[in-house]
């Protein structure tokens, strides 16, 4: 049985050194105009990293979920919606959806 | 001159909407710890300590499913590895910044302050607190709501919760993919390679796609579309001077 404390300090030590090493090492690097455009592009390839296709497990029992958010999202996001708004509309939308989907099962037992 | 106060409230108006997203993320994860056995407190430490949204909830599902401890640590590094990247394009952008600042903010970069704030035009420390310390005060606050109002939640509404992430996590990217077609191809592209790269080397797709899917971005983009250097004083001269005209 593992010791959750001791699960606990071990997740916090591996997460922070790697946090720790730049913010400690980083002055005593230098990088040339093409290194600088590599890392202003990291924050774009990062989140669409992190978006796929991690969005469709959001449901691990309905792919199309976390799909139809992130549509929502996007196209809220396209208009200008403000950041906060598009996270609660996004939220309220999987709530009409998880609310309908029976539905669409009923539809389909009866096709 | 804009004092310390004055940034770090810049920073935190401008990090503040993570907010939204963090609150019901942190009770979700309080959700699936509580779940797998951990206590109150715990639970709410893990946040503390760790601060990894991702990272923690599959930390707490790898311990729910009986992992040994050895693979629960290791996944966790390696999912958490890309804060290493972030935080050195974080400190290699800050001004005003000291080496014992640099320490105690360390532990504060996550994917969303991160993104606001390398895409931001001010560079400062103190901006860069603001925009970050108010998501970890909020991932805390969300894991201790979660502990407290647990069961009170139907289940459809704790599953729809999972999805303000990603939602957050697009809101950012869309406004720089319609700034720029080059950047959205190379967003394109970076997904299609996680995609494919998380079938042959599981987590470490996602730091290997990041930096593949930015490599390939710099035969992509033109210099000038990711020019997120902050303004210079002749910059601004310039823009007052192009008001007033």
């Amino acid at each position: 049985m593992i010791n959750i404390y001791v699960l606990i300090l071990l997740c916090a030590l591996v997460t922070f050194i790697p946090r720790l090493i730049p913010a400690i090492a980083v002055d005593r690097l230098n990088f040339g105009p093409k290194f600088e455009k590599f890392l202003n592009l990291i924050p774009y390839t990062a989140l669409a990293a992190l978006i796929c296709p991690g969005v469709i497990t959001v449901d691990p029992n309905i792919w199309y979920v976390g799909l139809v958010g992130a549509l929502v999202a996007g196209g809220l996001a396209w208009k200008r919606v403000s950041i906060g708004a598009i996270v609660i509309i996004t939220v309220i939308a999987l709530i009409i959806l998880y609310s309908i989907i029976p539905y669409f099962g009923l539809i389909s037992v009866v096709l | 001159m804009e004092t310390r106060k004055e940034k770090f409230i810049y920073g935190a108006k401008k990090g503040f909407p993570i907010v939204y997203g963090y609150i019901p993320m942190g009770i979700g994860y309080a959700a699936l710890a509580m779940k797998a056995g951990f206590n109150p407190f715990q639970t709410v430490s893990m946040s503390f300590l760790v601060f990894a949204g991702a990272g923690q909830i599959m930390a707490v599902s790898m311990f729910a499913q009986g992992a040994t401890l050895l693979n629960i640590v290791l996944t966790s590094f390696v999912v958490n590895f890309r804060y290493f990247i972030m935080n050195t394009v974080v400190y290699n952008k800050l001004t005003e910044n000291t080496p014992k600042l640099n320490v105690l903010s360390a532990h504060f970069v996550v994917d969303e302050s991160f993104a606001i704030f390398s895409l931001m035009e001010k560079s400062s420390i103190w901006v860069y607190l603001g925009v970050s310390v108010i998501p970890f005060c909020a991932w805390v606050l969300g894991a201790a709501i979660g502990v407290l109002v647990l069961n009170a939640l139907p289940i459809i509404v704790a599953n729809s919760f999972n999805i303000s992430l990603y939602a957050l996590f697009v809101a950012i990217l869309i406004p720089n993919i319609k700034r720029s077609k080059n950047i959205a191809i190379t967003v394109i592209i970076t997904g299609i390679l996680n995609y494919l790269l998380s079938f042959v080397i599981s987590h470490w797709s996602l730091i290997v796609a990041t930096l593949l899917g930015a490599f390939i971005g710099m035969y992509i983009v033109d210099d000038d579309e990711v020019n997120i250097k902050p303004k210079t004083d002749e910059d601004i001269q310039n823009e007052i001077e192009l008001e007033a005209q």
